[in-house]
């Protein structure tokens, strides 16, 4: 009778993964990670202050500011965030193997791969929710910024005496370097690639037995992974090593195996001002959920097997 | 009436660790099998290193045997099925030090797919069966090694099993909690839950356990029933209150005129450290 009603109540995968995910954000947040946000907070106010003086007329005036501002917060999202999700999944996995807590966890009937679903989730869910609000913040200080860019450069025109088609053209101009939707694609890119890192950090924890080396071979993929492509097409097209089938599915293989991170460098083009579609970001969504998936299942192809 | 399925069956099991050093592979389990039927307590004793966590884990599926099987209930250990009816205490566990008892308990509870109002009833029975309701907002980081235990089996009992494993479950414990864990034992044993234990204590083993078996380098060397075990057949022990000297006299005389008889020892019984220790300490003391 009682294993009857024990069966019923065992619950889904899907559950089980929740519980696992939120209980690893909860634990994350109660390790204090948020305190960073406060450290982002400094940088975004702080890069209101890099504006080279320039008086060369109304179009120039805090075109480097706002600049300045996207650029220091998104840099400091990537840097966050690749560091958040790197160092907390690689943290986690050992210290409950450390603890034990990880055999009591293995001992319900929770399948190996729902635990390892469960602490990527938390992770992420943790990083998604750390640069919702850096996102937030970099908006608001954007946007305030930007109000008073236009209103600076209106007040310029004016008093230079343009024509008010002009002085239409310059604030529509200005406006477009604030916060738009091509913006908030190169945060979700920043999350997309933190996600790659965090799945990666993952494969490697379920074979290394600390979260230094975890740490360190994860970092040492991320910077190989800014230069794979061009080392890849170097080889391809120098000389006769790249014409043989064999290089070319020796090359085809490391990309699907290794992350190509130039993929992400049209965070650096909306930087700069250029508008990001929806096309690129699909492409980038799918680039980084090939990746994650990839990297989940062979941790679980691992970790099915490890003895404790 | 037809023999039930029992708990635990392990048949034959060898489990062999890779060494980095040495060709030959170290045997830390060496063809033990242990059959534990329903309602028992079964305790697994024996010296450090000897084998008991590693026949606990493969029980448990957290180690895959080199040979041999394990079963709960008729299902596979390796299965994750199998878990459905089991809780679990291991040596020493250090819980989420940042969630409080109750959390821990809805945690693990959550996991076994227990919600809602059911599980909020079941965290307070639990609570209230360890003790610790007053403790239950606490967080972990400041619990006692005793009340961490007594979290620990708590959880383990979260989603009703009918099988409990036990590693160590009173080591680094004082005599008081060590007595508590005792006494949730033989609770457990009222309420026909079998009992799988491994302890370095034996005399708790023996307080608790009906059936006993040792294990030494891997191998199991004594199995049975403990009233067996420790028996010692050809003697016979009477305990009398208040005997005269006299009657003691007498009762020598009677024993001396027997053939075949002898008297081995007499004497008063005595208590044990730990009885009077509890004794000294408890409430009622003067």
């Amino acid at each position: 009778m009682s294993s009857t009603a024990a069966t019923s109540s065992k619950g889904s995968h899907l559950s089980r993964i929740w519980v696992i995910a939120t209980h690893t954000f909860t634990q994350l947040v109660r390790m204090k990670v948020f305190y960073f946000l406060a450290v982002f907070a400094v940088i975004a106010i702080a890069s209101n202050f890099f504006d080279l003086p320039q008086h060369e007329g109304p179009e120039a005036v805090g075109a480097n500011v706002l600049r300045s501002i996207k650029s220091w917060s998104l840099g400091a999202m990537t840097l966050f965030s690749v560091v958040l999700s790197v160092v907390a999944t690689a943290l986690l996995l050992p210290k409950d193997a450390e603890d034990r807590t990880l055999y009591t966890i293995l001992a319900k009937p929770v399948p190996r791969f729902d635990y390892l679903a469960g602490k990527l989730l938390g992770v992420l869910l943790l990083v998604f929710v750390s640069l919702a609000l850096m996102d937030a913040l970099m908006t608001a200080v954007l946007q305030v910024r930007t109000n008073m860019v236009v209103a600076q450069q209106e007040e310029m025109a004016k008093a230079m005496g343009w024509p008010q088609d002009a002085i239409t053209s310059l604030r529509n101009e200005t406006l477009e370097s604030g916060p738009n939707a091509s913006l908030q694609g190169a945060v979700f890119a920043v999350f997309l690639r933190a996600s790659i890192m965090a799945s990666l950090a993952l494969l490697i924890s379920t074979f290394s037995s600390s979260t230094l080396f975890t740490t360190i071979v994860s970092f040492l993929i991320y910077f190989i992974g800014h230069f794979q492509a061009d080392a890849r097409n170097l080889y391809l097209h120098s000389g006769e090593a790249g014409e043989g089938v064999f290089a070319r599915l020796a090359s085809l293989l490391l990309s699907l195996v290794l992350p190509d991170f130039q993929l992400f460098n049209v965070i650096d083009a909306v930087i700069e001002g250029q508008v990001l579609p929806m096309i690129a970001v699909a492409k980038l969504a799918l680039v980084g959920l090939y990746y994650a998936v990839f990297f989940t299942i062979a941790s679980w192809f691992i970790f099915a097997d490890k003895e404790f | 009436m037809s023999d039930p399925a029992p708990a635990v069956e392990i048949r034959n099991l060898v489990k062999e660790f890779k060494t980095s050093f040495r060709r030959k592979p170290l045997r830390a389990v060496d063809d033990v099998s242990i059959r534990i039927m329903p309602g028992e307590v079964y305790g697994l004793i024996g010296p450090n290193g000897s084998g008991k966590s590693t026949t606990m884990k493969a029980l448990l599926g957290l180690v895959a045997p080199s040979s041999g099987q394990c079963s709960i209930y008729g299902r596979d250990s390796l299965k994750v099925d199998s878990r459905d009816e089991v809780g679990f205490l291991p040596e020493n566990p250090y819980f989420y030090k940042h969630l409080s008892g109750a959390e821990t308990l809805r945690f693990y509870g959550k996991l076994c797919g227990l919600g809602g109002r059911k599980l909020e009833d079941r965290v307070g029975e639990l609570l209230a069966l360890v003790d610790l309701e007053g403790a239950r907002d606490r967080r972990l980081g400041g619990y006692s090694k005793g009340m961490l235990q007594r979290i620990g089996l708590a959880q383990a009992l979260v989603q009703e099993p009918r099988l409990v494993i036990l590693d160590e479950p009173t080591a680094g414990v004082d005599p008081l909690g060590s007595r508590q864990i005792r006494d949730l034992i033989l609770k457990l044993r009222e309420r026909g839950i079998t009992v799988f234990l491994c302890s370095h204590l034996l005399e708790q083993v023996q307080e608790v356990c009906d059936r006993v078996g040792i294990i030494f380098r891997g191998k199991m060397v004594r199995e049975g029933k403990l009233e067996d075990l420790i028996a010692i057949e050809d003697q016979s022990e009477i305990v009398l209150r208040d005997a005269s000297p006299e009657l003691l006299e007498k009762i020598k005389e009677l024993v001396e005129s027997t053939p075949g008889a002898s008297v081995v020892k007499t004497g008063k019984p005595r208590t044990t450290l730990e009885r009077l220790f509890l004794r000294e300490i408890s409430e009622d003391a003067p």
